[in-house]
């Protein structure tokens, strides 16, 4: 093989790997990513909900400006305390939630900064301080709704 | 047929891609990290993203505590540490594509949980890299001694013949086709360490033999491949360990090799439980049952028989009898691990091996049979007349395999516990 073929070569590997990166940098599909959430579920008729593990992670616009993540722990903490939810948005903290009564839904709102980046969505995080075996559930996420 | 030959590895990674993108290429599609995939693999996050090689933390932030049941992760009673059934191997060489995943995470802003999309899809790229390494080797291997038609027919046969494929496309995340890497990697390295024991040749069989160690502990069988190797009549085998005694030096690079490679789990066993070397299923109540083990439904039953899921290995066993050349080096070797793996896998208790696509205990060694099944096309080649029957035998049981194949991963198929009614009933059905 000579020396022009082998740098054609490496000259489209190292093209076709920078454009898969400038791709992945920020893919139209990331809003469907999830990670730590369970799948949809309906209870009672009407309302979705997905169970959350210790961890949950979804996606919402960029653009928004608001952002409501409806929040229910089922399950109390030990010894009945709340059961607390730290909500991160793109690693920077939030808020934090205090979930005090199992059985209600909660929708706190949080306003969302400007992203100073070039992405079509941000990431959101939410770390749950009880999980309930045997199924490891965290808590019940409802449809978030942003604005 | 020679080109058809090397470009093999090109087909078989286009049509392993394909199949992997249909079963995990879209966004709501199951984790290719499933089941016992998921022991093998928490090393990984527990360590690079958690900082902790204890498993402690990651159980905390994900689980609250306790590790899911079907992990496999047990306490240890006397420490309380986390004991896992499965060893480091398996992690070990899907690190790289681990590290990649999570500098992509971070590149995409994705969450560095260690369970996202790209680690996901790292893991299953591995298991399909993987696979293409082996059949690389395996094709090597086979090359020197046999026609490119032979060569051809073997590397289908063994691919699609077998559960092979399934593990590195359907249950990608589990041990077995890291394995048979290791296994292939191994009998290359054995036959080029009789040729010239080198220090570089000594240091990788030892590495080698280790790594497969920690992949899967009873895997120290194929150690035997050493030993054994060109050892063709029972009475060589004062010759062998005069040779083997002559070559003490390299022997103990390969050992010291080995001892270092196996050292991170041997400490990791120590601080867990004490000991040096653990059996992790006691924390499960299971133990090998050497008096009563349960061989013919191991090879021929229609739960997970060896020969009844895979029929193509039949052609292996009469490989065996018409083996010429250089794979005669291997009868020996072959036959007494296929004899040790059948009996340890046949006196397991779980003798199925749970929820599994044929019997996935004998994947890791189909390397070891490759030869012999190139021997009995290479001996219809010599046959003339045997080749259409051949050929229509091995073309019927691949494809048999292929089918089956899918209906598993469509759940048509158990499974486990399939019954010969079910069998029937299931026959070629597609829904």
């Amino acid at each position: 093989m000579t020396a022009g073929r082998t740098w054609m070569k490496w000259a489209a590997g190292c093209l076709t790997l920078a454009v898969v990166l400038g791709y992945l940098y920020d893919p139209p599909w990331m809003g469907g990513v999830t990670s730590g959430l369970r799948g949809w579920e309906e209870d009672p008729p009407g309302t979705l909900f997905r169970w959350t593990t210790g961890r949950a992670t979804f996606f919402v616009p960029a653009g928004a400006t608001t952002m409501t993540v409806p929040l229910r722990a089922v399950f109390p903490g030990p010894n009945g305390t709340p059961v607390n939810v730290e909500v991160r948005d793109d690693d920077r903290l939030l808020a934090n939630v205090a979930l005090t009564d199992p059985d209600a839904w909660v929708r706190p709102t949080f306003p969302l900064k400007r992203v100073a980046g070039r992405r079509r969505f941000r990431r959101i995080d939410l770390r749950i301080s009880r999980v309930v075996g045997p199924f490891f559930l965290g808590i019940m996420t409802g449809e978030v709704v942003v604005r | 047929m020679a080109r058809a030959v090397s470009n093999f590895v090109v087909a078989a990674a286009l049509v392993a891609t394909t199949a992997y993108a249909t079963l995990y290429g879209s966004i709501d599609a199951p984790p290719p990290i499933h089941s016992d995939g998921y022991s093998y693999f928490v090393y990984l996050p527990s360590v690079f993203i958690y900082r902790d090689f204890t498993l402690e933390r990651l159980a905390n932030e994900w689980y609250g505590g306790p590790y899911p049941a079907y992990t496999g992760l047990r306490r240890w009673p006397s420490t309380g540490r986390w004991l896992n059934l499965h060893p480091i191997g398996t992690a070990i060489l899907a690190m790289p594509f681990f590290l990649a995943s999570d500098l992509l995470s971070v590149w995409s802003n994705l969450p560095r949980d260690g369970f996202s999309l790209y680690y996901q899809h790292g893991a299953g790229i591995a298991a399909v890299v993987y696979l293409l390494l082996g059949l690389t080797i395996l094709r090597h291997l086979l090359r020197r001694e046999f026609s490119d038609g032979v060569v051809l027919a073997t590397l289908i046969c063994i691919t699609w013949g077998t559960n092979l494929f399934h593990y590195a496309v359907f249950d990608g995340s589990f041990s077995h086709v890291y394995a048979f890497f290791l296994v292939c990697v191994w009998v290359w390295l054995v036959e080029a360490w009789w040729q010239q024991p080198t220090l570089g040749r000594s240091l990788a069989v030892g590495a080698v033999a280790a790594l497969n160690v920690l992949v899967r502990h009873t895997n120290l069988i194929f150690a035997l491949v050493l030993p054994l190797y060109g050892v063709t009549h029972w009475r060589d085998i004062r010759q062998r360990a005069v040779d083997l005694a002559a070559r003490w030096r390299p022997l103990g690079i390969a050992a010291v090799a080995g001892i270092l490679t196996l050292a991170p789990q041997l400490a990791l066993y120590k601080w867990i439980t004490g000991q040096w070397l653990v059996n992790a299923y006691v924390t499960h109540g299971i133990e090998f049952s050497f008096g009563s083990p349960h061989l013919l439904a191991v090879l021929f039953s229609t739960q997970k028989g060896l020969f009844f899921w895979s029929p193509i290995l039949l052609l292996s066993v009469a490989g065996v009898w018409v083996a010429t050349g250089p794979t005669r080096a291997l009868i020996i070797p072959a036959i007494v691990v296929f004899a040790l793996q059948t009996w340890l896998i046949a006196s397991w208790p779980q003798w199925q091996f749970g929820s599994t696509f044929g019997h996935r205990g004998f994947t890791d060694g189909l390397a070891l049979a490759a030869p012999f099944v190139a021997s009995a096309f290479a001996w219809s080649a010599r046959h003339r007349p045997t080749v259409p029957w051949i050929a229509a035998a091995a073309t019927a049981a691949v494809l048999l395999s292929i089918a089956q194949m899918i209906q598993y991963w469509i759940g048509v198929l158990p499974q486990a516990d399939t019954t010969w009614a079910q069998y029937w009933d299931l026959f070629l059905k597609f829904r």
